[in-house]
């Protein structure tokens, strides 16, 4: 042969699509006869492999390649070229190929069944096994070449090969039931059914997947139940392990029976009763879900359909069980958090907006109108989808470009899986693979662009399922345009609301009506954004108040440019949005105060509130920029709402742990009371020296959203240049800035109130509102009873005049820590006032146990036992001295003053008392001092809290016990109890 | 190519069921059939008392999808946490006609789950405590089951205030008594019993006059709890139809033995007997070891549960087979637990017999004790003690503590102080549960306490 020509022929290999053109020249070098077919192997998904394949074939003398007509030649080198595993078979049982080439459309299920039983007939065990994984590949390899003959049309009869696939699995099953008989004792004694599960069982299975089942027995006559479990558990395994033993020749796929009762730890095989019983009494939603594919596949028919029509009617009451949507709602989670972050671009088949996902979100579909509608039973996946389409369950468009998806995918992971036979649904990386699917998806010009692209364009439709099938359907049920289309009935669209959690279906629909009708603008942009903001708010506590606060705020935005158009193409915006106003009333009132605070939502960084410093210059600002103070206190109040949105909001989301949501309100609350103290003096002529002194839990910088502010008042001395009577008028003036600033703080707005509270003063109530230094001073050495003293550990200067904040503190500071710490006598008188508090001041009529500031084991006592070590080490142990009470603690504990062991209670106590305060406000709008026994605020707040909706009580049963245990070491440490062994 | 799938066929017939499952349908159509005018509806409150609300069978429909709604505060131990009222949901599974209540116009019954508004089962509910006791061994692959040996006493009519009681019989242990009211009581009681779906796998006379036992065949602690429940029910029923008088009570005569519940249990994986082990000692399974480890280990806190009464702790100080010792052993009758002979053809028989329980004990609380600390057993890898043989009343007290035999808490009193400390039984039965029962507990024996008995007057106004 010429170089010229070699080098002509070369080309003419690589025109025709072949990639190593050399290797193939050697191929045709060996089987010249192959040279004047190449016309027709160029087309094959993979030239070279076929090439090379169809030599190997002829080789062997299997094959008489001119007897092949041309189709029939293009079709076993699109098979060869397809599929590696398809090709070692057929190379080693060439006899094989005709049988596939013949087959024109795919065998019946009887003709495999007949097929393979002849197969294993009369055969022992090993010689049956490897005659059945024979015959299952020659079935397997005929179906795929009926697969792959119908090139871009493949999609198209998907149905009928997942169908295909599912009757063969059927003849496996039943012939490996007839092979694990003959190798069992005393088989005849039970009668035995084995049920198809999931894809199986719907009909709609892969080339290679695990074949999900569930075994049935009874006794044959004259046996005992005993006998048929343990014979039928010898049966059952014989048959798993017929399909699943690897031979010399290979495996054929595992049989997976997990999803049974109790699952991998139950039972192999049941009685029908013994399933009754378990169905009745113990099943999960998830199985009945499961059931919904349940179909005899082989052994005993009758004792299969028996199976079947006693387990479906639980099916379509499972939708009424009360947990049903909880349950939906952790499926639903589970299935997207099992996302393989590594490989989850390239996935298929998990996560959200895979195949699984489809097939899960018409299953709950079904499980929620096929309690009423028989017409939308089917286990099969789109033949279910198109009746949901058909009976106005989902839109037809949806329903239309959902089944495009699912074909696309499903084909594109059968060709996938076809290569190598091996259980995957990860898009290969390699271009080569790519090129070589994407030539067997019909895509020839340029095989791995256009097909990525039209993958990635499916794979877009599916991940906005539950958009789709579930929400978009409630938008046209109250569409007042004509469509011929059937549309979901009222009816069903109040079922399908409360199936995803909507209490109140009716006041739902009118407000989708009333948000999506017209023909403006912004109700199209709101047809498009609802369904998604329907899908968040029914994953909040209350999705009824999502959309109604949603429906609120829309119109107080109404026509605010940027609002809609915000949450349009900020997806992450607006579902924070839905997550608030679906959770918490608290911040839902403060949202609607000035709906403009969505932006705040824009990003977490935007919603962090601002530093303590930068708040404070505001709000000095602020103050500087009014003539009139109650002018100043109003913008300065709403400032405060501003900030006290962001920190409810960030709360809400999880952005922020419950110390810090504590430290930001006492810095809201001191950033307001010091410009709010600063336009009343500036406005004050001749003002004493005044400052504010924090005390109680403001003092401690852990407020709660309802809390008061605890404060006390001081002035400075004035000389008597100032004021002719500088005692009276010093005093006059100091009140009425006091007052005034009260006033100002808590008269009616729309914005909340900053309550000040100034009852822990010198003599309470009674005393007067304001003292000046020297009176303080005067006071404290003659007069201090042991609580006031114990009250001003938690005195800390947030306003005013910084000297004199200084001045009070070096008079205090030898007040509360003593050089002689506590003396015995205090002690007990202290324990004694906190035990009398407990008894007197808890209000009547209410659990103690679920008290969160005086109960046992919460707020109080924890503070009271941080207290007395200040009290008694204060002096000595300056690193203890912090008005903070977890701080304070955690340095209780350095300085060996507290065991790790009981901070870890006292602390995990803490935490969660504090967390049920702060998630009650949020939730409820109120402040309240108990865990809620309102049962609907107790699920929201334990739905917020990370204990679901109907956690209410497991939360409730958490915070006695963590309560509980701080408690024993408050009786312990606190009051000196002696524990028994 | 053909497509054509063939609709589930089954799961179309099944809609001819309707929306009702089999076991409803059942019970609806049995009403209808038996002409039934009442249904009681029965749950326990947490003192293990049976309570009953009866219905109509025209509200039956309701009950068992809506439920029966009930104030809670009346009900010991269901205080009124949530401000709402608590729910009767029937469980149809237990429905049975009461048999002494006649051919005619019967009477049923059904146990009930007690739930809130919103469909979450109430954590005060003994039930529930059993119940979610169960599903946590289940997560783990078990199934409970026990079988109780239940004793009590008939007198002769029902005590006055402050008499002797007076037993129907002054016969002994295994005695045959053919004429005599035992005999016929057990009879009529069993009939009652079988009728109802209970089995009895024995009965016979105990060893103290008129004392009875009648054991209870083997099953799920769930259905074993509601037999219980029921079981003493029909017991005082026939008593009164026969004019004598049925008690519980763990300890009436000073002199004789009292009534107790030895209970045996056993825990299966699937179809198979956890506890088994061919060829290991007594055919003990190291899960079956682990059980009774933690069984022992955690006996003093369940106490004042499985011995819930004041009296209970005379029937335990009672010497001869009491058993008040924290100990097991192979055929020890006076050991707390006993490893029953192995029947070799049995091998799912292997099994334990817990001996302190009562029959006057809330059998929903106990069992989900018994089961947690057998559980935490397991779940730690606890090691077995070695067994006793010995009859360890006869043991000296240092015998005992040299053989690392402690006892059971002696009274209510010290039972509480045990129990108050118990991280196990805290969780077991939920927070509520725990703290009610505490300070129910708390209660009665600070009244005890109080009480001056014929026995100081007796022992001390003579010599005082």
């Amino acid at each position: 042969m010429s170089e010229a020509r070699g080098s002509t022929q070369l080309a003419r290999l690589a025109r025709m699509g072949f990639a190593n053109t050399q290797a193939c020249q050697d191929t045709l070098d060996a089987s010249p006869a192959l040279d004047a077919k190449l016309e027709f192997i160029k087309d094959s998904p993979d030239p070279d492999a076929s090439l090379v394949a169809l030599a190997k074939v002829i080789a062997s003398g299997g094959l008489d390649i001119d007897s092949l007509g041309e189709e029939k030649f293009r079709d076993l080198a699109t098979l060869l070229g397809s599929s590696v595993a398809i090709t070692e078979h057929l190379e080693r049982h060439t006899s094989h190929i005709n049988y596939a080439l013949e087959t024109t459309d795919v065998p019946t299920a009887a003709q495999m069944l007949s097929d393979l039983l002849k197969a294993i007939s009369t055969l022992g065990w090993d010689e049956a096994l490897l005659a059945l994984r024979v015959a299952y590949r020659r079935q397997v390899s005929a179906i795929a070449a009926v697969d792959l003959r119908a090139g871009n049309e493949s999609t198209a009869i998907l149905p009928g090969i997942a169908q295909a696939l599912s009757d063969l699995a059927d003849a496996v099953i039943a012939s490996a039931l007839v092979i694990a008989r003959s190798n069992v004792k005393d088989d005849d004694k039970v009668r035995m059914a084995v049920i198809a599960m999931g894809k199986c069982g719907a009909r709609e299975l892969n080339y290679v997947s695990d074949v999900d089942v569930m075994f049935v027995v009874e006794p044959a006559s004259g046996a005992s139940d005993q006998e048929a479990i343990t014979i039928g558990s010898e049966i059952a395994k014989a048959v798993m392990q017929a399909c699943s033993a690897v031979t010399s020749e290979g495996t054929i796929w595992d049989v997976d029976a997990a999803l049974r009762p109790e699952g991998k730890s139950g039972a192999l095989v049941r009685t029908l009763d013994s399933y009754l019983d378990y169905y009745h009494r113990w099943a999960q939603t998830w199985e009945y879900q499961a059931l919904l594919k349940a179909r005899p596949m082989a052994g005993d028919f009758d004792l299969g359909n028996d199976f079947v029509a006693a387990v479906s009617p639980l099916i379509w009451q499972a939708s009424s069980r009360p947990n049903f949507v909880d349950d939906v709602q952790a499926m639903r989670e589970r299935v997207t958090d099992l996302l393989p972050a590594k490989d989850a671009d390239r996935e298929l088949k998990l996560g959200r907006g895979g195949l699984r996902d489809v097939e899960f979100a018409v299953q709950l579909l079904q499980m929620v109108h096929g309690r009423t509608d028989e017409l939308v039973r089917n286990p099969n996946t789109l033949l279910a989808l198109e009746q949901l389409a058909t009976w106005g369950y989902v839109g037809r468009e949806d329903a239309a470009t959902l089944d495009a998806a699912y074909r696309f995918l499903r084909t594109l992971e059968h060709r996938i899986q076809l290569y190598r036979m091996r259980r995957t649904h990860i898009m290969p990386t390699d271009e080569t693979d790519q090129r070589r699917l994407g030539r067997s998806m019909g895509f020839s010009l340029d095989p791995v662009a256009d097909l990525t692209k039209e993958w990635k364009k499916h794979a877009r439709e599916v991940r906005r399922i539950h958009e789709k099938l579930f929400y978009r359907p409630l938008l046209q049920a109250v569409a007042k345009l004509d469509s011929n289309d059937s549309k979901l009935s009222a009816d069903d669209a109040r079922s399908r609301l409360k199936a995803l959690g909507y209490v109140d279906p009716d006041s739902a629909l009118r407000h989708l009506e009333s948000l999506t009708s017209g023909v403006t603008r912004r109700a199209v942009i709101q047809r498009t954004l609802l369904p998604v903001m329907l899908e968040w708010f029914a994953a909040t506590p209350d999705p009824d108040a999502g959309l109604l606060g949603f429906r609120r705020v829309s119109e107080a935005l109404g026509t605010t440019p940027w609002y809609l158009r915000l949450l349009r193409d900020e997806s992450a915006t607006a579902q924070r949005l839905a997550i608030i106003l679906g959770s918490s009333r608290y911040a839902t009132d403060l949202l609607l105060k000035s709906p403009d605070a969505v932006n705040f939502l824009a990003t977490e960084e935007s919603l962090m509130p601002k530093s303590e410093k930068e708040l404070l210059d505001e709000a000095l600002a602020t103050a500087e920029r009014y003539d009139d103070p109650a002018e100043a206190v109003l913008a300065l109040r709403a400032m405060r709402r501003r900030e006290l949105f962001k920190i409810s909001a960030s709360d809400i989301l999880g952005l922020t742990e419950i110390e810090t949501v504590g430290n930001q309100l006492a810095v809201v609350a001191t950033a307001t009371i010091s410009g709010t103290l600063s336009a009343i003096v500036s406005h004050t002529p001749n003002a004493p020296k005044f400052s504010i002194i924090a005390m109680g839990r403001y003092g401690g910088g852990e407020l709660s959203y309802g809390s008061d502010a605890d404060v006390m008042f001081v002035y400075g001395d004035v000389d008597d240049s100032t004021y002719p009577n500088a005692p009276e008028q010093a005093a006059q003036a100091a009140h009425a800035i006091a007052n005034e600033l009260r006033t100002l703080l808590m008269a009616p707005s729309t914005d909340p109130e900053l309550a000040i509270d100034a009852d822990l003063r010198p003599e309470g109530k009674s005393g007067p509102l304001v003292r000046s230094l020297d009176s303080f001073a005067a006071y404290y050495q003659n007069w201090s009873s042991g609580w006031e003293t114990q009250a001003l550990l938690r005195a800390k200067p947030v306003a005013g005049d910084e000297a004199l904040s200084k001045e009070f503190i070096s008079l205090i500071d030898p007040i509360r820590y003593k050089s002689d710490g506590l003396p015995e006598s205090e002690l007990r008188e202290i324990r004694r006032l906190k035990a009398r508090m407990e008894s007197e001041r808890l209000p009547r009529g209410i659990d103690p146990g679920l008290h969160t500031k005086l109960g046992p084991g919460g707020l109080s006592d924890i503070e009271w036992l941080v207290q007395v070590k200040q009290l008694e080490h204060g002096f000595k142990l300056p690193e203890i001295t912090n008005p903070e009470t977890m701080p304070a603690l955690r340095q209780e504990v350095v300085s060996g003053l507290i065991s790790q062991s009981d901070f870890v209670q006292l602390e995990s106590a803490w935490k969660l008392v504090m967390r049920v305060r702060n998630a009650s406000m949020l939730v409820r709008g109120r402040a309240t001092d108990t865990v809620p026994t309102d049962l609907i605020e107790l699920s929201r707040v334990s739905h917020l809290l990370g204990y679901g909706l109907r956690g209410g009580q497991q939360l409730t049963d958490e915070y006695r016990r963590l309560t509980r245990r701080s408690r024993s070491v408050i009786k312990r440490e606190f009051y000196g109890e002696v524990e028994t062994s | 190519m053909q497509f054509e799938l063939p609709c589930n066929t089954a799961v179309t017939q099944g809609l001819h069921h309707g929306l009702v499952d089999k076991q409803t349908e059942f019970v609806l159509r049995t009403i209808e059939e038996r002409d039934i005018r009442f249904v009681r509806l029965w749950f326990t409150d947490v003192l293990g008392t049976l309570k009953s609300v009866a219905i109509a069978p025209a509200e039956l429909e309701g009950a068992f999808s809506e439920g029966i709604g009930f104030d809670g505060s009346a009900i010991e131990g269901f205080a009124r946490v949530y401000e709402s009222d608590m729910l009767a949901k029937p469980d149809p599974e237990t429905f049975s006609i009461l048999p002494w209540r006649g051919e005619e116009n019967s009477v049923a019954r059904m146990f009930c789950d007690i739930q809130l508004p919103d469909g979450s089962p109430s954590w005060a509910d003994p039930r529930h405590v059993l119940t979610r006791a169960l599903s946590k061994a289940a997560d783990k692959g078990f199934t409970f089951y026990t079988h109780p040996e239940i004793e009590f006493f008939l007198f002769k009519n029902q005590p006055e205030k402050g008499q002797q009681p007076v037993p129907v019989d002054e016969v002994g242990y295994f005695d045959h008594s053919p004429s005599g009211v035992g005999y016929d009581f057990r009879r009529q009681a069993i009939t009652m019993l079988e009728s109802m779906g209970i089995s009895v796998e024995f009965s016979h006379h105990e060893g103290a006059p008129g004392q009875q036992e009648i054991d209870l065949r083997y099953a799920d602690a769930l259905t074993t709890a509601d037999n219980i429940m029921t079981f003493r029910v029909v017991m005082k029923e026939v008593a009164l139809a026969q004019g004598v008088y049925a008690s519980f009570m763990p300890k009436p005569f000073s002199q004789y033995p009292g009534s107790g519940m030895h209970t045996h249990l056993s825990l299966f994986e699937g179809d198979r007997n956890a506890f088994y082990e061919a060829g290991a000692d007594y055919q003990l399974s190291k899960t079956g070891r682990q059980f009774i480890a933690g069984l022992l280990k955690h006996a003093p806190e369940i106490t004042a549960v499985t011995n819930q009464w004041v009296n209970s702790y005379k029937r335990l100080s009672g010497g001869g087979e009491a058993p008040s010792f924290i100990c097991w052993g192979h055929n020890n009758r006076s050991a707390l637990i006993r490893v029953p002979m192995y029947k070799p053809t049995k091998g799912n028989s292997t099994r334990i017999e817990f001996r302190s329980l009562d029959s006057a004990c809330n059998p929903y609380l106990s069992f989900a004790l018994m089961l947690a600390a057998g559980m935490k057993g397991i779940e730690e890898g606890y090691e077995l003690p070695p067994g006793s043989e010995d009859d360890v009343w006869s043991l000296s007290e240092p015998e005992r503590t040299a053989l690392g035999i402690a006892p059971l808490p002696q009274s209510l009193g010290d039972a509480i102080k045990v129990m108050e400390k118990s991280e196990l039984v805290a969780e077991t039965l939920g927070e509520h549960v725990f703290d009610f029962f505490l300070r129910n507990k708390r209660a009665e024996w600070e009244e005890y306490r109080s009480q001056v008995t014929a026995y100081e007057l007796d022992k001390y106004l003579p010599v005082l």
